[in-house]
């Protein structure tokens, strides 16, 4: 196996590339005619298959490293296949051609996300089949599927930044395709866009960073941007563009003299080009990963089908960004002020996105804040420099976050037993008790809700606690500090402040995560369910008339009829009595529960894989150690990087992750359980204003409103207003003027005479022949330098040319010839007028005289 | 045997007469006619032109003489025997529309 595919020539990969994009072609194109049965099996096939290359693969590439590591070789081991090479571009500073290749590569870090994406791609495959069954666009659905499991392996696997931006751009394009699938309702529609507008300003900043990269580095492939990264800090060239200067824009005094001056700057603003990179992709990772300022799109994704808001808007699309910072880890590194930044941005993303949980209703709303705060920690994780312990929480988060959206897939598809309006099913006051109904959704539910919140020993416990503990000790320092460039201008260090303030957000953040998550699981599993009375405004009504209490029990024996439950397998359009309590919620097919079983089960135990605390088996952290040992250097510990002073932290910090924990799920239990919900709503009531704010989400959609949007709207009101006026009512009416009046004017000629035309083509053929029976003396004078000027003849048919220098009537040559050139010879500022006569085969003859001027030599420039 | 200048001169009256004829008759057939009368013109000067210089011809010297402007005067009766085809089918279609054979009638498409 190994020898059949060399490590530099993997082949296999194609297969892994292929089979999605495989299936995505052939659903796209022939779904509608395949049926249902071969799209599924079609999409099931193309996802197994390519999961399975990709287990294979990952095998492989583990013999790979053994070998290394048993040679005490370099074990950070590509297995890479060349497809073609795609363009070339020119590299800044001299250094050559830069190729640009389709190249895709599995090393240890895309090797686990590959396994991840086609693993938990196919359970998501499987469990759509079932949850989309009944959809009239089930073909289109598993095309843009297959084709975002194909985009998020390319943006995985390839081997430079532009085919990583491909990708990039296609898991984008899925994701706005799938956010928009049900497209007939308009906010579906508008959310779908919102979420592709705000990834291409993020796109903006990977582009910038491209064009950085390739002119500092020299390199577009990871290797060799990881190669030439010192450029990045010390440039191989002299002046002011060795530096990324940020203000005034461009360079030189942009300001003249005057009122405005004030806005240059004694010495311009300027930035390492290592930071510039950084906070470029920076500002991509925050748009595709949903962080502030760009999260606001995620929340809004989920108008998307729920397999798609477990698949892309939680389990893999939303982490590529996480996934490119750890794979620019060597240019992220040499900024410690763009790590800090990362880790701010992180920090403060997770805490806003779990206050803004807490009190929304919507399940999937819920959980989508809970994706962008935990999302947040990730970035708090590779900022701080904790790369492997931010992409095991991306690990971790892909399979209990995914189990969660699938579960609330479930419970959705069993509200939708009795609720028929989306909203409705999704809202979890709806909800409540449907563990009696659903229990294998209610135990996946809880397995993934205990590895969120971080129950000790699950595997959401063991990542999270590894970011809190390094986001309090971590302290990322230039590795170039002191030397080159650096010695002139220096370099930031991050303020000791720093770490403690990241590691209480990020603790009260967890705090939130437990119990926004106990309070989403609470409502909808356990208690009583409150969905009788939903679309039944009869039954509401009596339940009002006869006292609660007493009327919900009876509403809840009323559908204990065993038969009930069996019998709801078509709950679309039945007709119901509604004032009749009507069907339970059920449970859902095997096709659904598998997928949720299987991902519960890595939810809980997947931890185990890295479980800190400075244990002996570290599997993930020795794993990934190959792809960081480079930049380990810059990963020091405050305290002056001292190691036994972090050792002796690790105990005392973790119990601020497992106080999170206690501390959120105990007032969850004593709020939801204990006390059924009182006290939440008297916090509300006592605080409406506050209450109202954070269920409007901060405001923040309406602030981008107000700002942004609000100045596009009006650039566009502004050019649509130039159109109309300027360019409608104006340009163009002038244009259709112009040519009415010349048709008025060309239709009088036009008097449909047979004669008048013939006439007409008579005059005009005697002219034409005129025209060709004179000859037409012209030249043209070129300056051929050292004083010389050549004047060349116009050719035409049986020309002939005699020419006269010198303009005295004396032609040269008494004879007619071909010579059609006369060379001159002329000194600075002299003129000479020159005659040519050009006889053509009638014998007729032009004349036409040529003034040559040498203008005078300038002594000064001015 | 007839000098050359006289066939061309002949030629030229005929052309003539055939493009005064077609800028100033209105009736359609006399202007087919007229057509008529000038390609036949060209069909003289191409045959005495032939007929006198046989050895010349386009390009080319042939030591016992070429008969390409003899030729050429039979395609020319080929092209004209189609062209009126055409022209006497344009004039019945014309008279069915107007009633009429006169081209300074037949002006639908005048402006």
């Amino acid at each position: 196996m190994l020898s059949l595919f060399p490590p530099n020539d993997y082949a296999l990969i194609a297969v892994i590339l292929g089979m999605p994009l495989l299936g995505a072609i052939v659903n796209g194109i022939w779904g509608k005619r395949l049926g249902n049965a071969a799209v599924r099996f079609m999409a099931l096939a193309a996802v197994g298959v390519s999961f399975a290359a990709s287990v294979v693969a990952f095998v492989a590439l583990a013999a790979h490293v053994r070998q290394a590591e048993d040679a005490s070789m370099d074990a950070h081991v590509k297995l890479s296949w060349t497809a073609w090479e795609w363009m070339h571009t020119a590299g800044g500073q001299g250094t050559g051609t830069v190729p640009i290749e389709i190249k895709f590569s599995i090393d240890q870090l895309s090797g686990v996300m590959m396994l991840v994406v086609t693993g938990v791609g196919f359970l998501i495959h499987l469990y759509a089949t079932s949850y989309m069954e009944k959809d009239k666009g089930f073909a289109r659905f598993f095309a843009y599927l297959n084709l975002f499991i194909f985009a998020m392996l390319v943006l995985i696997l390839g081997d430079n930044l532009p085919l990583l931006f491909v990708g990039w751009e296609g898991v984008g394009l899925c994701s706005y395709l799938l956010i928009g699938f049900w497209y007939e309702n308009m906010a579906n529609a508008a959310a779908g866009k919102k979420a592709f507008i705000a990834n291409r300003v993020g796109d903006f900043g990977l582009l910038c960073a491209m064009f950085l990269l390739v002119n500092y580095t020299g390199a577009l492939d990871w290797s060799g941007m990881a190669n030439g990264a010192h450029n990045l800090l010390h440039p191989n060239m002299t002046g002011p563009l060795s530096r990324v200067q940020l203000w005034p824009l461009g360079s030189g005094n942009v300001y003249p003299p005057g009122p405005l001056h004030f806005l240059n700057p004694k010495t311009p603003l300027t930035i390492s080009a290592a930071t510039a990179v950084s906070l470029a992709l920076l500002l991509a990772c925050t748009g595709k990963s949903a962080q502030i300022p760009l999260y606001v799109w995620l929340p809004d994704a989920m108008a998307g089908p729920t397999p798609v808001s477990a698949l892309i808007h939680a389990a893999t699309m939303v982490t590529a960004g996480v996934y490119l910072v750890c794979r620019m880890s060597f240019v992220f590194v040499l900024s410690p002020f763009a790590m800090m930044l990362v880790a701010i941005v992180g920090a403060a993303t997770a805490l806003l996105a779990a206050t803004i949980a807490v009190v929304q209703n919507d399940i999937k709303k819920v959980l989508a804040y809970s994706t962008v705060s935990q999302l947040g920690f990730m970035f708090l994780g590779v900022g701080v420099g904790a790369f492997t312990a931010g992409f095991f929480h991306v690990f971790t988060h892909a399979f209990f976050k995914a189990c969660l959206f699938l579960g609330a897939g479930s419970v959705i598809h069993a509200m939708h037993a009795r609720v028929h309006a989306d909203d409705e099913a999704q809202d979890i006051r709806n909800m409540g008790g449907l563990r009696k109904w659903l229990r294998l959704t209610h135990w996946t539910f809880a397995a993934a809700t205990a590895a969120i919140i971080g129950l000790p020993l699950t595997s959401g416990f063991f990542s999270k606690d590894e970011i809190l503990y390094r986001a309090f000790v971590d302290n990322p320092v230039n590795p170039e500090d002191g030397k080159g460039f650096l010695r002139k201008f220096g370099t930031f260090h991050i303020p000791p402040v720093v770490g403690p303030i990241l590691y209480g957000v990020a603790v009260a953040a967890a705090v939130l995560t437990a119990f926004y998550m106990c309070r989403l699981y609470f409502l909808t599993f356990w208690g009583e369910f409150r969905g009788w009375t939903v679309g039944r405004p009869s039954l509401l009504a009596k339940q009002e008339l006869a006292g609660t209490k007493h009327e919900r029990d009876h509403a809840l024996d009323a559908p204990h009829d065993t038969e009930l439950e069996d019998a709801d397998e078509t709950h679309e359009h039945h007709e119901e009595d509604l004032s009749q309590p009507g069907y339970p919620p059920h449970e859902s097919p095997w096709q659904m529960t598998v997928p949720l079983i299987v991902l519960a089960a890595f939810a809980v135990l997947a931890g185990w894989l890295n479980p800190g605390f400075h244990l002996p088996w570290q599997a993930m952290d020795h794993w990934l150690h190959p792809v960081f040992a480079p930049v380990s250097s810059a990963i020091q510990v405050r305290h002056a990087n001292d190691h036994e002073w972090a050792e002796r932290m690790e105990w005392p910090l973790a119990l601020g992750g497992i106080g999170a924990f206690a501390v959120g799920t105990a007032v969850a239990w004593w709020m939801y359980i204990a006390k059924r919900g009182e006290p939440a709503k008297a916090i509300a009531q006592a605080q409406p204003a506050l209450y109202q704010l954070v269920l409007d989400k901060w405001r923040v959609d309406e602030l981008y409103d107000a700002t942004a949007i609000a100045a596009v709207d009006s650039l566009a009101e502004t050019s649509a207003a130039f159109d109309k006026s300027i360019v409608d009512g104006i340009i163009a009416r002038l244009t259709s003027l112009v040519v009415a009046a010349s048709g008025t004017i060309l239709r009088a000629f036009q008097n449909g005479v047979v004669h008048v035309y013939a006439a007409t083509m008579v005059v005009g053929l005697a002219a034409t022949g005129w025209f060709f029976a004179v000859p037409h003396a012209n030249a043209t004078v070129v300056d051929a330098g050292n004083d010389d000027y050549v004047v060349t003849a116009a050719p035409g048919v049986g020309y002939a040319y005699r020419w006269d220098a010198n303009s005295d009537g004396k032609p040269e040559k008494a004879d007619f010839g071909a010579d059609s050139t006369l060379k001159l010879h002329l000194e600075p500022g002299k003129s000479q007028t020159v005659r040519l006569e050009v006889k053509n085969a009638f014998g007729f003859v032009g004349k036409k005289s040529i003034f040559v001027a040498h203008p005078p030599a300038q002594t000064s420039s001015l | 045997m007839i000098p050359v200048e006289h066939y061309v001169t002949l030629s030229s009256l005929l052309f003539i007469i055939g493009g005064v004829g077609f800028l100033v008759r209105r009736n359609v057939l006399v202007t087919l006619m007229s057509i008529e009368v000038m390609l036949n013109a060209v069909n003289l000067a191409l045959v005495a032109f032939n007929r006198a210089r046989p050895w010349h011809a386009i390009g080319q010297t042939y030591a016992g003489g070429s008969h390409t402007g003899q030729v050429f005067a039979f395609f020319i009766i080929a092209a004209e025997a189609a062209e009126v085809a055409v022209g006497l089918a344009i004039v019945l279609a014309l008279y069915r529309l107007r009633r009429t054979v006169r081209s300074d009638e037949a002006d639908l498409l005048k402006n």
